[in-house]
């Protein structure tokens, strides 16, 4: 929203403040203000000079040479096209590096040879109208090197106010409420509103000719809470008086005739939005009105005074007359009864509209205006009444002809609630943190508009009625007041006192933060946080179904529409960005993924849970050798797994996602917990995603890795006192037989036998088909020093079981 | 003056022999012939002279001048050819190549944000990112049509109520958190609750539809606006650095009454304004209040014993102050470029 200075200044005298002064206090005290624009700065070095000489230009018929005197003795010479220049004239001159309103910089130049010091300047050259016909002459009052602003009198400064710093405050969507603040901030009188609307409404219309008759019924009460209107009679449709223009223009607003000005002035006066209707467009039965306050119908349409057809509907609160719709209540009006340079008799109507209906039908409508922002933030309904009058008094003003036509038609379906709010002094000392004086407190409520009475320990507070409409109801909504005003910025920063209890421990946060730092140590990943959205083409590209997915009903993009059940596809797609800048790399990420099953986590208004939602941790390699990335991967879950004291073990996975490569796909084993897989991105998937690389990925549940790993230590067992003997035994066996069972075999078959490491894995056209070998490093401790003799007895025994069990042939070196 | 001349020109080959490192070298250049090196601090005393003397005088330094400069070119070159000694290792050789991994930026400062908090006895809570409308919104004191729905674009599950209303979201703030927290631990209660949000917003170099956040909360019976003033104070200092100042201002939340806006004196220009704080001298950071006490009623709190306050800011803005990057879309780009530089 747009503030003048200017304006403001017709309800306070705001004295020496200078705007910066006012800018800064607002910010710190009451709203966002984002910019100051200074109008004397569009004029900045365009000063007053008087034309001494005026010659022809020796090489251009239509060009002339003024010398002009600019002030501080000063002559220049300028060339000028234009044809009413004479000596003795006064005019704008824009000086060397002047920038004018148009854009044009102001340069020293030569003009046909002849040399040009600045520019003597036209009405449109200014932005001061659209007339070039020629150089604007200044009147007798214009002093020589005055600047043109200051002669124009263009002081005004115009603050811009976030109009998100003002979602909660009804009373500050004009100038007079922000004049208030004023008063409070700066300790001011404000001029009361008896004085701004010199007439109420009833002396007024006392002395209406009663010529028309004017009745408003209203049918929705609690979405029309107040509706007042009068007919006024001997318009004349013409342009508003310049000050008036001015004060819409220093606004924002453009200037559209004498009637709707005056209805917009009075929206930034005083923040009610008004209305005026062409009565000759309503239908009436003889002198007689009627406006009936309605919902829509179903499959009304009406033309709004932007010139669309507006499809309305039935939860839309429409203004109409007996026949149609003359207006969509509290958003916009309808072209129909525009006021038009034929109008003469008006209806002018001051409402109070519900906000959450106003902010549903222009949302519905997709229609924001003035109107429609201010009855969403819950005005005051009270505030019709002076709207109403100050809009006759100001249309009487600028159409003198003009009569009052009607009685005042006011319907009023509301209750305010203005307290008081009993609040104790030491309450409001404890929701600050220190006592401000009573007689301070007091000052600034009342220079706020509230009545504060102030008896023993207690202060018994009126709200007022601008700010009872849903801002202000309750004690911390007035400590709000008073220590915004007092200034946060003269309260002490304190830290609080409090009895002592450590806090309780974060298990999954402190697990993640570990995890973090050991795939970030030795297996050297980057860790990358994705989005948690994937796309269905995203899915089908690893084959999966998208149709179980929850989807979001507003997505930024069609490929992020879904919520992910797994960290592989997007982490699929940090290889595809990077895979054409780095050689081999590897990434991890902890996330959320989202299942369309009931969680545990409550929804709180129903007994419904929120759909499922977990952590995983998802790991992704790429290089050039999918088996050596496959044992990365797998080397990077058990040097995880080993770290937090868990034992991995790598089993066939049961159920292989439909991306992943067959034969090199494993389920991730923390004793009989599956915890994720380990899997290869299948050849043809892979293309499809654009993969260049091989990519191996890791999906974990992080969900069950803390609930495994919950309280594990690392275990302490004595140093073994005697020395162990390492024997090799490397066998042939078919390919078809799992490590793992083999691996148990040996582990579990003698006592003596204390650590099995496999160190080696042939296959080869050697061995014959479907044969490979494999090669253990085996442990072997006793409870004494052990002979060479009873290590070979039992690796003899050995190599006779895994001959019978697993027809294992054993290699020699 | 001719004797300061030739005294420098022996000090300065002396000292040349001594010297063994290029860049020792360099810095005995500027220091003699450099611009405001010794030399032409001598020669200043020129304009003393008489004309045949200051020829004179000139004829000497030039020579001076153009000899050491000479001899400096060839120690410099003998220094980078052969600076190793026969047979000696090269030690400067790099060591063997191990290759280190990285942290995201924004888990290293939520990790030093929550050490803070810890410190002071804050626990750290998480919540669901997929939030039900009624945490989201109703229990923070935004009922459905509240103009305040209009600062945050919710990107909605397609999951609709009995009522036929959308009532699944990812959510908007952490501060959803603060009620499901109350809930869970009642009064008194000390936490600080970061996480990722979510906001329905077209993105560019500063805005992002996936974003992180910290909430904090503070509820006994007697915490007050001051209390907050002086946690923000304490964290902004324990993040800029201990001249740090707090400037709170109002601002509406509908979950906060007051509610106020926090900002840290500029860490760049120390409120003097610059290009980082847009000539403000303040940088605006948090969000913050006294808990409402409908949100504390919505939290099973009684709000006549209880108060307390709450604040929030954003992580990835904290990240990108502390670092200087420009790019919001960095943070999920997966991109390795960025992430490897932490």
């Amino acid at each position: 929203m747009k503030l003048s200075y200017d304006w403001l200044k017709e309800y306070i005298n705001l004295k020496k403040l200078t705007p910066e002064e006012i800018a800064g206090e607002l910010s710190l005290r009451t709203v966002e203000v984002e910019g100051l624009g200074k109008e004397a700065e569009k004029f900045d070095r365009v000063v007053v000079g008087k034309i001494l000489e005026v010659r022809k230009h020796p090489n251009a018929d239509r060009l002339q040479l003024a010398k002009v005197e600019v002030g501080g003795g000063l002559r220049l010479d300028i060339v000028c096209g234009a044809p009413n220049i004479a000596p003795g004239q006064l005019v704008p001159v824009a000086l060397v590096g002047a920038k004018l309103p148009d854009g044009l910089e102001i340069k020293e130049a030569e003009v046909r040879g002849e040399k040009s010091q600045g520019m003597l300047c036209a009405p449109d050259e200014l932005g001061l109208g659209d007339d070039h016909s020629g150089i604007l002459i200044l009147g007798k009052k214009a002093k020589i090197g005055q600047p043109l602003a200051q002669y124009l009198r263009l002081e005004d400064v115009i603050f811009e106010i976030d109009n998100k710093s003002l979602s909660n405050r009804p009373d500050l969507w004009g100038h007079y409420g922000m004049a208030r603040e004023l008063s409070a901030i700066f300790n001011l009188k404000l001029k009361p509103l008896d004085k701004v609307v010199a007439k109420p409404l009833a002396e007024q219309t006392a002395k209406a000719e009663k010529a028309l008759e004017l009745e408003a019924e209203v049918k929705e009460t609690t979405l029309c809470p107040r509706y007042m209107a009068v007919a006024m009679s001997g318009i004349r449709v013409d342009e508003s008086p310049e000050w008036l223009r001015k004060r819409l223009v220093a606004a924002g607003m453009r200037p559209i005739n004498n009637i709707v000005d005056v209805t917009n002035f009075v929206m930034l006066e005083l923040g009610q939005p008004m209305h005026a209707f062409d009565a000759s467009k309503l239908k009436n039965k003889g002198e007689r009105f009627k406006i009936i306050i309605r919902r829509a119908k179903a499959g009304e349409t009406l033309e709004s005074l932007d010139g669309q057809t507006r499809k309305l509907s039935e939860e839309m609160l429409v203004i109409a007359d007996e026949d149609k719709a003359l207006a969509v209540a509290g958003v916009m009006g309808g072209a129909e009864s525009e006021i038009g340079a034929e109008t003469s008799t008006i209806i002018l109507e001051a409402a109070n509209f519900n906000p959450v209906s106003v902010r549903k039908t222009s949302s519905r409508l997709a229609l924001r205006t003035e109107s429609s922002m201010r009855f969403e933030k819950s005005l005051d309904p009270t505030l019709c009444e002076p709207a109403l009058a100050r809009a006759v008094e100001l249309i009487r003003e600028t159409n003198p002809q003009a009569k009052v036509a009607s009685q005042a038609a006011d319907e009023k379906n509301f209750r305010i609630d203005q307290g008081p709010v009993e609040l104790d002094l030491d309450w409001i000392a404890k929701k600050i943190g220190e006592k401000l004086p009573t007689r301070e407190i007091v000052r600034i409520l009342e220079h706020l508009g509230f009545a504060a009475a102030h008896v023993g320990h207690k202060l018994s507070v009126t709200i007022p009625t601008w700010r009872a409409t849903k801002d202000v109801a309750t004690g911390e909504d007035i400590v709000e007041e008073i220590v915004r005003i007092y200034g946060y910025d003269r309260l002490a920063a304190l830290m609080p006192e409090v009895r002592l209890a450590p806090p309780e421990a974060n298990l999954e946060r402190g697990l993640e933060r570990r995890v973090k730092e050991l795939l970030s140590g030795a297996p050297a990943l980057a860790e990358t946080y994705n989005y948690s959205f994937v796309g269905e083409d995203q899915l089908k590209h690893l084959n999966i179904d998208p149709a179980s997915y929850l989807r979001l009903v507003n997505p930024i993009a069609s490929n992020q529409n879904l919520l992910r059940q797994n960290l592989t596809p997007n982490l699929l797609n940090n290889v595809r960005i990077n895979q054409a800048r780095f050689d081999a790399f590897g990434l991890f990420e902890i996330g959320n993924i989202f299942l369309p099953v009931p969680g545990e986590i409550e929804k709180g208004i129903d007994r419904e849970t929120l759909p499922y939602q977990e952590k995983h941790l998802g790991i992704v390699l790429a290089g050039d050798a999918a088996d050596e990335l496959f044992g990365k991967a797998k080397g990077i879950v058990e040097y995880l797994s080993a770290s937090l004291y868990l034992p991995a073990v790598f089993k066939e996975a049961e159920a292989k996602p439909l991306w992943a490569d067959a034969s090199l796909c494993a389920a991730v084993f923390l004793g009989d917990r599956e915890l994720g897989l380990v899997a290869k991105v299948d050849g043809q998937a892979a293309r499809r995603l654009g993969l260049k690389k091989e990519a191996v990925a890791v999906e974990l549940s992080f969900k069950t890795l803390v609930q495994l790993a919950r309280g594990l230590e690392a275990r302490y067992a004595p140093v073994e006192k005697y020395p162990s003997a390492v024997r090799d035994l490397a066998f042939v066996i078919d390919a078809r037989i799992l490590y793992n069972d083999i691996n148990r075999e040996i582990s579990g078959f003698d006592p003596l036998i204390k650590k099995v490491e496999l160190f080696d894995v042939y296959e080869g056209e050697k061995l014959g088909r479907d044969k490979r070998s494999l090669a253990f490093h085996i442990t072997y401790q006793g409870e004494k020093t052990l002979t060479a003799e009873e290590v070979d007895q039992v690796q003899q025994r050995l190599i006779r079981d895994l001959e019978e069990k697993f027809g294992a042939k054993v290699r020699d070196f | 003056m001719k004797d300061e001349i030739l005294k420098l020109k022996a000090e300065t080959l002396k000292e040349l022999e001594r010297t063994k490192d290029p860049e020792a070298l360099r810095d005995l250049e500027i220091k003699v012939l450099g611009r405001k090196g010794r030399l032409t601090e001598i020669l200043r005393g020129l304009s003393g002279l008489s004309e045949e003397e200051k020829r004179d005088v000139g004829k000497l330094a030039n020579e001076v001048k153009l000899e050491l400069a000479a001899k400096l070119k060839e120690a410099k070159n003998h220094l980078l050819k052969f600076s190793r000694a026969e047979g000696a290792v090269d030690v400067t050789l790099p060591g063997e190549k191990l290759l280190r991994g990285h942290i995201h930026p924004i888990t290293k400062v939520q990790n030093e944000i929550e050490d803070f908090f810890s410190s002071l006895g804050f626990m750290v809570l998480d919540g669901p990112e997929l939030e039900s409308d009624f945490f989201n919104f109703e229990a923070l004191n935004i009922p459905r049509h509240h103009p305040a729905r209009d600062m945050q674009d919710t990107f909605y599950i397609d999951h609709k109520n009995g009522e036929g209303e959308y009532d699944l979201v990812m959510r908007t703030h952490t501060s959803p958190v603060q009620v499901r927290a109350m809930r869970k631990y009642g009064a008194p209660l000390r936490s600080i609750m970061p996480g990722k949000c979510f906001r329905s917003e077209a993105t560019d170099v500063r805005h992002e539809h996936t974003f992180y956040q910290v909430e904090g909360l503070m509820i006994d019976q007697n915490i007050n606006l001051s209390h907050l003033k002086g946690i923000l104070e304490a964290l902004a200092r324990h993040l800029y650095g201990p001249e740090t100042k707090v400037r709170l201002r109002p601002k509406f939340y509908p979950f906060v009454e007051p509610g106020v806006n926090g900002e840290v004196s500029c860490f760049v220009c120390h409120g003097q304004g610059c290009r980082l704080c847009k000539s403000t001298g303040w940088l605006e950071i948090f969000g913050a209040g006294l808990v409402h006490p409908n949100v504390l009623r919505a939290g099973r709190i009684d709000p006549e014993k209880y108060q307390g306050f709450a604040f929030g800011f954003g992580l990835n803005r904290l990240v990108m102050l502390k670092y200087g990057i420009e790019d919001i879309r960095l943070f999920n780009s997966g991109d390795l470029r960025f992430l490897e530089q932490f």
